[in-house]
């Protein structure tokens, strides 16, 4: 092609010049190459024969027109010749061609015929077109007139519609138009004139020029042609509007023959064959191919193609280049994993009959109705609710028991021995460990002598091997020693046995033992022998010379480091004679460190070695001469029958025989069931083989089995209790094992026949040497498992039954990740699984599964108790856990959220964490390190110190307990409503009765006091509550005494000022009678409040009868601020209310400074107080009473005389008792609600029906009087329902304490209530804050050394029954105590009631008695409930025989059922340790010295000895006498020893409990306030042990003025 | 007469530092409106390490009807905004609806279909489609969050 279009080139440079009719042809031509250079580019393989035709002819028009060559002119002449000449050569030329043609296409093949036609139709109309033009002349003017190139287009167009619409034209056509064309020829020249065709060659000569261009341009850009073909289209019409119908012709539908088809494409077309490629063509040569799943790599599933569609695209992609990257190793093409999940993403029709996932399953429920506490295992309304667990009681074995002869032990010893040795033998540990180290030697040797040292795998694994081995060999020793010391025994047993059966000359068991001797190769045995010692002498030194090299090497190192020290001490000690200065220091840290040189490590010796392993084989091998042993026991032994034993033995059988068993079975410690008892046989055991179906309802949480024996027919004794885990879910009837559970007893049997009983020692020699102590034991088999239900479910309870709304999820992981968390017991299986499985550790689907194998395979014993729910979860995180958890912040919201004590009610929590203290935590720190840990410094006793942590810990559990139950708020927590004011109702009724009152008079006479609103507590802060105490008035304050006044008259000076003052009235008006002055000097007293370290004063009244009527205010603030209920309730502090006596004393010293001016100095000197506790206060709301002043039993310088003569209206009242008292209102403001106490059922072990009789009996009680509280049932210490009868029994009171006072029965009960009295007082309230009483038996309280009263009061009338006194315990209502029990006695027909926690008594008809009302009373067989009208003991009667006035709780148709006390048979009493006593009462005294003169930091406390002594001797004599009747001796007696001082003191006695107290007694008093400059103090202890360590501490302050 | 159990379901990375995480309002007895009102204030603190498992709300209503019984009357869940400030949340409720009989039953016997396991099927609304449940109205909620410190790590809220 390339170089026809160059010869074409070549043509038309030499055409440039040459006239117009050539330049046409030569277009002609042009254009018809064109045409056919389209034609013929697709058709690569076309026909040459147009080509070659074509050429032809263009070389025919090219040749004729080149020797015909003339120099172009406008001559008309020539140009009609040549125009002829043309013309002429033009038909000639077109016959010749159409000639050729018509041959040529009669001889050619179908397929070109298109071709050719086209040339042949070129040709035709180009003619025409010329024809054409010289015809039209109309169309030759427009051609004039219209652009010459739009012209040329257009004919250019025109040719080339033509060719287009006469495409199908058949030949014959051709032939048609050749004869139009020919016959239009002839009389075209005549007509044609000069002109007009001069202007159309001008045209034609333009033309050609612009042809000429057009070629050049056309030959360079072909594609514009294509542009004209497309243009021309919208052309058709007009083109269709000239062409005649001649130009149609009908053509046969040409079809190619499909085999030419398949031959034609076969040419240009590659069909890739289907046959499977060679793997050899795949790969790279020589490279086998690889499979990298037969290697164990993992590679995805491939997509699924057909086998024959692969093998097409290999055999492709082979043809390409390159095409070998396509193919992997394994000769398959590269293919990702298989894109399709397994799963469809879309989920599946939606079908209702179709199975809904678990989580899904909807559960029609009955509408439920909730409970409180729902502690069943399910609601009761679900259908699910039947669970059984199944309890299989086999049989029982005893392997000790008190009827066990002497040879039944050592039987059971060796059937002990021989289980043992058979469990090992199954086990044979020896032997596998033996073949283990086998087969690391081998192990070791083959991969020296195979691999050798060369390969990195063998080096690496060898050391790894000798490892193995020295462990392995060291296990197979241990095994093989303890192999053998097991026969050893068993022999000894034996042996042992059959002298016993010689000695006593019968046997009692059918026991034999054989021995067999298993005969073996002497010397092959032998060999191995030597061979396995060798092998181990080998080793040892090996492992010994790797030590030794280890050794050195550090030895090495220890001497480098040595040498180096050396050298800088060497240094140093030039550099210390440089300075002296720091001699001294390096010196010291030089001593520190001096170091000693190392020594070098000793080579093992060979024979050394041999000798150990010899040694050791020795022991724990059979030597080879020996026979190996193989023990075998057999019960096939005869029995000597009962008639030929000695007697103790036939005793023995008998009593064997008696015995009998049986076993309890308790669910969640309550009886279920029971076995029939049988007979212990003579073998002891006992075959039950029962099966007990326990449906249950609540979720097991213990199983127990009771083991009983009975003796005949009488006595029934508990042997031991068995606790059965409960069974996992997984266990079920059909596959539980049956398990043996080992128990015994520490019961004490002693038999007066051959048994050997059981916790006595006895031996088997005749000498009793060699003694040892057996305790009844046994093995009890059992199996317990979940039962299967009819349709083979289990009857197993849901494992998590979770009572909130709403629980936590954990189950919204697939199974795999469950795994973990559902119980971590099948671990070591799943791994297992996998292993043999053999899953692949590639596949990201196992990839979870392949971790958690991981993680339990690399740790081997060590199973994780976690699982990791969120793998990814660790590296999106902010901060690492340390940090999270280090944050003070969230550490501190976090226990202020768990309510733990110190931070329960810690307020606003600081927002930025360097606010925050370490401090804060230091305490709960320490207090979660020191729970265990025994603090003694704070009690001073040990015993206290455990007593006081174990009190703490109770305190703990029950306050967690209750916890949970304080979170239950009624309606009135939340729900603050105000009444609605309605008509007549009570209240705040705007109409009712309130109408009335406006009648009622402004300041009524007898005001009473209004119902104040209650307030929730929750809304309170500090300052918000106030103390408000009233103090009314006192009677007989003691007053000071006229010794005192004697006592001044020498010593001007410090003269009382109160004398002053009442002397000069009397100087003025010395008439008025003496007895007034002299009344007025007796005493001023003022009163004190002290609460919570504030203190509040009254003014200052006078006289032993002062009337203050004055109010105080307190401010209250609750421990951190917390103002719940909870936390008030466990407020410890308590409102110290003091009455002190104002002395007035003249500060001037000197007399002549005294007339300047009045210069004076208060002194208060205390009187004595009065404790009322903050929770009783806050439970009683108000406390309005007159009590008892607590004045100590000597007031140095007071004395309590009575003035007859001043008040007589009191004289009835007070002359019944003794004592000063003071009348008192205390309240708070705004009044609390008192937190209600729990209500909860405790569970219990009383009888059901009691339990109901007592709640009806409470009821109907309440129902009468509301006010009045009965008590029945109360809850013990660890949190039962005990019915309170129960705590009352005769006990017996220290026989000490009857002894003192043998006769007088009076003088013996008030010191039993002295006694109970000094136990330390501590109300359950303040304890187990706000939870309930708890109620302790007496032992308990007396271990526990504090209680509250109930325990005092039970422990004071079990006393009085013990010592044979009528005795009930009164539960009533007292002041200040509230709520209480008192302890009611008859003597001598009056009636007399006591206090237990004072020790005081009174009359019935005492109206000081603080008791004031009275509920029921208790005795040890019954309940009364106080039936009458009024409840204050003045006005009731006590007799209870009346049952109109005591409802009875057991009367005819409830009789006393005859429940056994909780309390124990007798107390028993430790001796007190008189010693300990003396050393704490050192060092109380010691420890109050230290706080009184710290509390006087500014002044200088000095210690009056002389003083200190007397008073120390007087104490003990207070003790004796009880701080009775000793005060005037003692007066006197100090008087005269310390003649010359003034001094005002005091004992204080206190029961102990802790030291605290007593600093806050001594305190309270305030005998450290004197200021005098020259004061002394004087201070004495005095501890008082009574029996189990209950110390009465009396202390005696004093402080002591000179007087001058 | 309608109450609500509420419960806050977090990833591992939280932690619960006071508050309840979940809890039971009371039951209100709606007179005037179709709305029970509950005001039920729920306060709690948490301290995270990561954004996993931002905290989810799940609601279950509650009908108690006339012999005090109660009955599930709708589940919803939403997430706890992750923006501070004040935000008034819509909870979309729905139930299970069971078959004719349990339909039938419920009318006249009262209690209805409940989800065996509610947690699971509230936690992961990728299964639900398979329920066939009944729209349950609308919980109503308003919630005020406080974030602290999310800035540090690089959390825009």
């Amino acid at each position: 092609m390339s170089s026809s279009e160059e010869s074409q080139m070549i043509i038309m440079k030499e055409f440039l010049d040459e006239d117009p009719a050539q330049v046409e042809m030569l277009r002609r031509t042009l254009t018809a190459r064109r045409h056919r250079r389209q034609k013929t580019l697709p058709e690569a393989a076309g026909p040459p024969e147009p080509r070659a035709e074509e050429r032809s002819r263009a070389s025919m028009a090219a040749a004729p027109g080149a020797p015909r060559d003339l120099p172009p002119g406008p001559s008309t002449l020539r140009t009609d010749f040549a125009e002829f000449s043309v013309r002429e050569r033009m038909r000639e030329k077109l016959k010749a061609a159409k000639s050729k043609a018509e041959i040529s296409l009669l001889q050619e093949d179908p397929s070109p015929r298109p071709r050719c036609l086209k040339s042949v139709k070129e040709r035709k109309t180009e003619v025409r077109l010329d024809e054409a033009s010289d015809n039209d002349k109309s169309r030759e003017m427009q051609e004039e007139e219209s652009h010459l190139s739009s012209k040329t287009k257009f004919r250019d167009s025109v040719k080339k519609l033509k060719q287009k619409s006469t495409f199908q034209n058949d030949f014959p056509s051709a032939e048609e138009a050749y004869n139009f064309f020919t016959f239009s020829f002839d009389p075209e020249p005549e007509n044609v004139k000069a002109r007009a065709r001069k202007r159309n060659e001008l045209n034609e000569e333009e033309e050609a020029e612009e042809e000429c261009v057009e070629t050049h341009e056309g030959e360079e850009e072909e594609e514009e042609m294509d542009e004209d073909v497309r243009l021309v289209k919208d052309d058709d019409l007009f083109v269709i509007g000239q062409t005649a119908e001649d130009f149609l012709v009908m053509k046969p539908a040409d079809c190619e023959s499909y085999s030419e088809q398949l031959k034609k494409e076969k040419e240009f077309l590659f069909t890739p064959s289907m046959l499977a490629v060679p793997a050899s063509e795949k790969i790279p040569r020589n490279l086998q191919p690889r499979y990298l799943e037969d290697e164990g790599l993992y590679t995805g599933e491939r997509p699924f193609v057909s086998q024959s569609n692969q093998n097409i695209l290999e055999n492709r992609i082979l043809r390409q280049e390159q095409g070998k990257e396509w193919f992997g190793d394994d000769g398959r093409v590269l293919a990702l994993p298989n894109p399709i999940k397994q799963s469809s993403t879309r989920p599946p029709v939606f079908l209702l009959e179709e199975g809904v996932a678990p989580e899904l399953e909807t559960v029609y429920q009955k509408a439920i109705k909730m409970t409180a506490a729902n502690q069943c295992l399910v609601g009761p309304g679900d259908v699910q609710g039947l669970f059984q667990l199944d309890i299989d009681i086999s049989g029982l074995i005893f392997t000790h028991h008190p009827c066990f002869s002497r040879e039944h032990v050592l039987a059971a010893k060796l059937a002990q021995l021989y289980d043992q040795y058979l469990a090992r033998k199954q086990k044979n540990l020896t032997k596998l460990l033996t073949d283990k180290l086998h087969a690391l030697r081998n192990a070791v040797q083959c991969t020296i002598d195979g691999g050798g040292p060369g390969t990195p795998v063998a080096q690496q694994s060898i050391p790894e091997y000798k490892i193995e081995i020295r462990q392995t060999r060291r296990l197979r020793d241990a095994e093989q020693e303890k192999d053998r010391m097991l026969l050893k025994t068993i022999i000894k047993v034996w042996k042992q046995i059959k002298s016993l059966r010689d000695f006593q000359q019968f046997t009692n068991t059918p026991m034999k033992l054989y021995l067999r001797k298993e005969e073996v190769d002497q010397r092959l045995v032998e060999k191995e022998y030597e061979a396995e010692i060798q092998a181990e002498i080998h080793e040892l030194l090996e492992e010994y010379m790797e030590e030794y090299e280890r050794k050195m090497e550090e030895y090495k190192i220890e001497l480098q480091e040595w040498k180096s020290w050396k050298k800088a001490q060497k240094s140093k000690k030039k550099k210390k004679k440089k300075d002296v200065h720091e001699e001294e220091s390096l010196e010291d840290c030089d001593l520190g460190e001096e170091r000693v040189k190392p020594i070098p490590p000793k080579m093992a010796n060979s024979l050394e070695i041999e000798q150990q392993v010899r040694e050791k084989a020795d022991n724990c091998r059979r030597k080879p001469g020996e026979p190996a042993l193989i023990p075998e026991l057999i019960l096939s032994g005869s029995i000597t029958p009962t008639e030929l034993c000695p007697r103790a033995e036939v005793l023995r059988r008998e009593d064997v025989k008696k015995r009998s068993a049986f076993i309890k079975v308790l669910f969640n410690s309550k009886e279920v069931s029971r076995t029939v008892t049988r007979p212990i046989s003579s073998d002891f055991r006992v075959h039950f083989g029962q099966i007990f179906n326990l449906q249950i309802f609540n979720w097991p949480e213990s199983l127990k089995l009771q083991i009983f024996e009975t003796m005949g027919m009488s006595s029934t004794t508990l042997l031991a209790e068995v606790f059965i885990p409960v069974p996992e879910t997984t266990i079920l009837t059909g596959n539980a094992p049956i398990e043996e559970i080992e128990f015994s007893s520490n019961q004490r049997v002693m038999l007066d026949h051959e048994g050997v009983g059981s916790g006595v020692s006895f031996s088997f020699e005749a000498d009793g040497s060699n003694k040892m102590t057996l305790m009844t034991s046994g093995k009890v088999s059992n199996s317990v498992s979940w039962a299967v239900g009819e349709k083979g479910i289990p009857l197993i309870p849901p494992v998590s039954q979770q009572n909130t709304g709403i629980p936590s999820t954990l189950k919204n992981t697939d199974a795999i990740a469950s795994i973990g968390t559902s119980g971590l017991t099948d671990m070591k299986k799943l791994a297992k699984w996998a292993a043999e499985a053999k899953l692949d550790p590639n596949d990201p689907n196992n990839a979870a599964l392949m971790q958690l194998i991981m993680v339990t395979t690399s740790g081997e014993a060590h199973v994780p108790d976690f699982f990791r729910l969120e793998q990814l979860q660790q590296e999106f995180n902010f901060v690492s856990d340390e940090e999270f958890n280090r944050s003070k912040r969230f550490r501190l919201l976090q226990l202020r959220n768990g309510e733990v004590a110190e931070f329960r009610n810690y307020k606003q929590v600081p927002l930025h964490e360097r606010e925050i203290s370490e401090k804060i935590f230091q305490e709960y720190d320490k207090r979660l390190q020191e729970r265990d840990v025994i603090d003694s410094k704070n009690y001073l006793d040990a015993h206290r110190a455990v007593v006081a942590s174990y009190l703490q810990k109770v305190r703990e559990s029950v306050i967690n307990r209750f916890l949970t139950a304080k979170h239950h708020f009624l309606l009135s927590d939340l729900v603050n409503e105000e009444e609605m004011p309605s008509l007549g109702s009570e209240g705040p009724g705007i109409l009712g009765l309130s109408l009335f009152k406006l009648a009622e008079p402004k300041r009524p006479l007898k005001p009473r006091r209004k119902e104040r609103k209650k307030v929730t507590a929750q809304n309170l802060s500090d300052g918000d509550i106030k103390l408000l105490v009233n103090i009314v008035r006192a009677y007989d304050i003691p007053v000071r005494k006229q010794v005192m006044s004697k006592l001044h008259q020498p010593s001007k000076s410090s003269r009382s000022f109160n004398e002053l003052f009442a002397a000069s009235p009397s100087a003025q008006s010395p008439a008025d009678s003496p007895d007034w002055a002299f009344n007025q000097v007796l005493v001023r007293p003022f009163v004190e409040v002290s609460f919570q370290r504030t203190v509040c004063r009254t003014t200052t009244a006078e006289g032993p009868n002062p009337n203050w009527n004055e109010e105080l205010e307190l401010p209250f603030r609750a421990p951190n601020g917390d103002y719940s209920t909870h936390s008030l309730q466990s407020v410890k502090d308590e409102i110290f209310i003091n009455v002190f006596d104002e002395v007035l004393l003249d500060a001037v010293e000197d007399d002549h400074e005294r007339g300047n001016g009045i210069c004076t100095r208060v002194e208060r000197r205390w009187l004595g107080c009065v404790k009322i506790p903050f929770t009783t206060v806050y439970f009683q709301a108000r406390i309005d009473g007159t009590f008892k002043v607590n004045i100590p039993p000597v007031l140095l310088g007071y004395s309590k005389e009575k003035n007859l003569g001043i008040e007589r209206g009191y004289d009835s009242v007070r002359n019944l008792s003794e004592g000063s008292y003071i009348t008192l209102f205390i309240t708070i403001e705004p009044q609390l609600i008192p937190g209600e106490p729990v209500r909860e059922k405790f569970d219990t072990q009383e009888d059901e029906k009691l339990l109901q009789a007592a709640e009806k009996y409470e009821a109907e009680c309440i129902s009468m009087f509301p006010s009045r509280q009965c008590l029945t049932t109360v809850i013990d210490l660890s949190g039962k329902t005990v019915f309170i009868t129960r705590y009352i029994k005769p006990l017996n009171p220290p026989q000490e304490l009857l002894d003192a006072v043998p006769n007088s029965s009076q003088t013996a009960a008030e010191l039993v209530a002295r006694y109970v009295a000094l136990i330390p007082f501590l109300p359950d309230s303040v304890s187990f804050a706000g939870i309930c009483d708890l109620w302790s038996t007496s032992d308990q309280f007396l271990y526990l050394l504090a209680g509250d009263e109930e325990e005092h009061a039970v422990l004071l009338c079990n006393y009085f029954l013990g010592m044979g006194k009528k005795a009930w315990l009164i539960i009533g209502n007292a002041i200040p105590e509230g709520p209480t029990a008192y302890v009611l006695t008859l003597e001598q027909s009056q009636y007399v009631i006591w206090n237990p926690s004072t020790g005081c008594f009174y009359g019935q008809y005492d109206t000081f008695c603080p008791l004031q009302n009275v509920y029921c009373l208790i005795s040890c067989d019954n309940i009364w409930f106080n039936m009458q009208e009024y409840d204050s003991p003045v006005r009731i009667n006590f007799d209870i025989s009346r049952t109109k006035h005591w409802k009875s709780f057991f009367s005819r148709s409830l009789p006393y059922p005859g429940l056994h006390s909780v309390q124990p048979e007798e107390l028993v009493y430790q001796h007190s340790d008189k010693a300990a006593a003396v050393e704490l009462q050192a060092r109380i005294e010691k420890i109050l010295k230290d706080k009184i003169m710290e509390w006087r930091p500014r002044h200088l406390t000095r210690w009056n000895r002389y003083c200190t002594s007397t008073l120390r001797n007087f104490l003990p004599l207070l003790e004796q006498n009880q701080g009775k009747n000793v005060e005037d001796d003692h007066q006197a007696e100090l008087q005269k020893q310390l003649g010359d001082y003034r001094v005002s003191g005091f004992p204080i006695h206190m029961p102990f409990s802790e030291v605290r107290p007593l600093i806050e007694a001594v305190h309270s008093t305030g005998v450290h306030t004197i200021d005098i400059s020259n004061v002394e103090f004087a201070l004495a202890v005095y501890i008082h042990a009574y029996p189990q360590n209950i110390l009465s501490v009396w202390i005696y302050v004093a402080s002591l003025v000179r007087n001058r | 007469r309608l109450f609500c159990k509420w419960g806050l379901h977090t990833g591992g990375a939280w932690k619960l530092l006071s508050g309840l995480g979940s809890g039971q309002t009371q039951v209100d007895d709606p007179q005037v409106d179709d709305v029970a009102y509950w005001c039920h204030p729920v306060d709690v603190h948490f301290a995270t390490k990561g954004l996993q498992g931002w905290p989810k709300l799940h609601l279950q209503v509650w009908h108690q009807d006339g012999l005090g019984r109660s009955e599930v009357l709708g589940y919803g869940f939403c997430h706890v905004p992750a923006t501070p400030g004040c935000h008034a949340l819509a909870c979309v409720t729905w139930r299970p609806r069971g078959t004719w009989w349990e339909r039938l039953s419920q009318r006249f016997v009262g209690g209805g279909p409940q989800l065996r396991s509610p947690e699971a099927v509230a936690a992961s609304a990728a299964d639900r489609f398979r329920l066939r449940t009944e729209a349950a109205g609308t919980v109503h909620l308003q919630l005020g969050v406080i974030l602290r410190h999310f800035g540090r790590y690089g959390v825009e809220c």
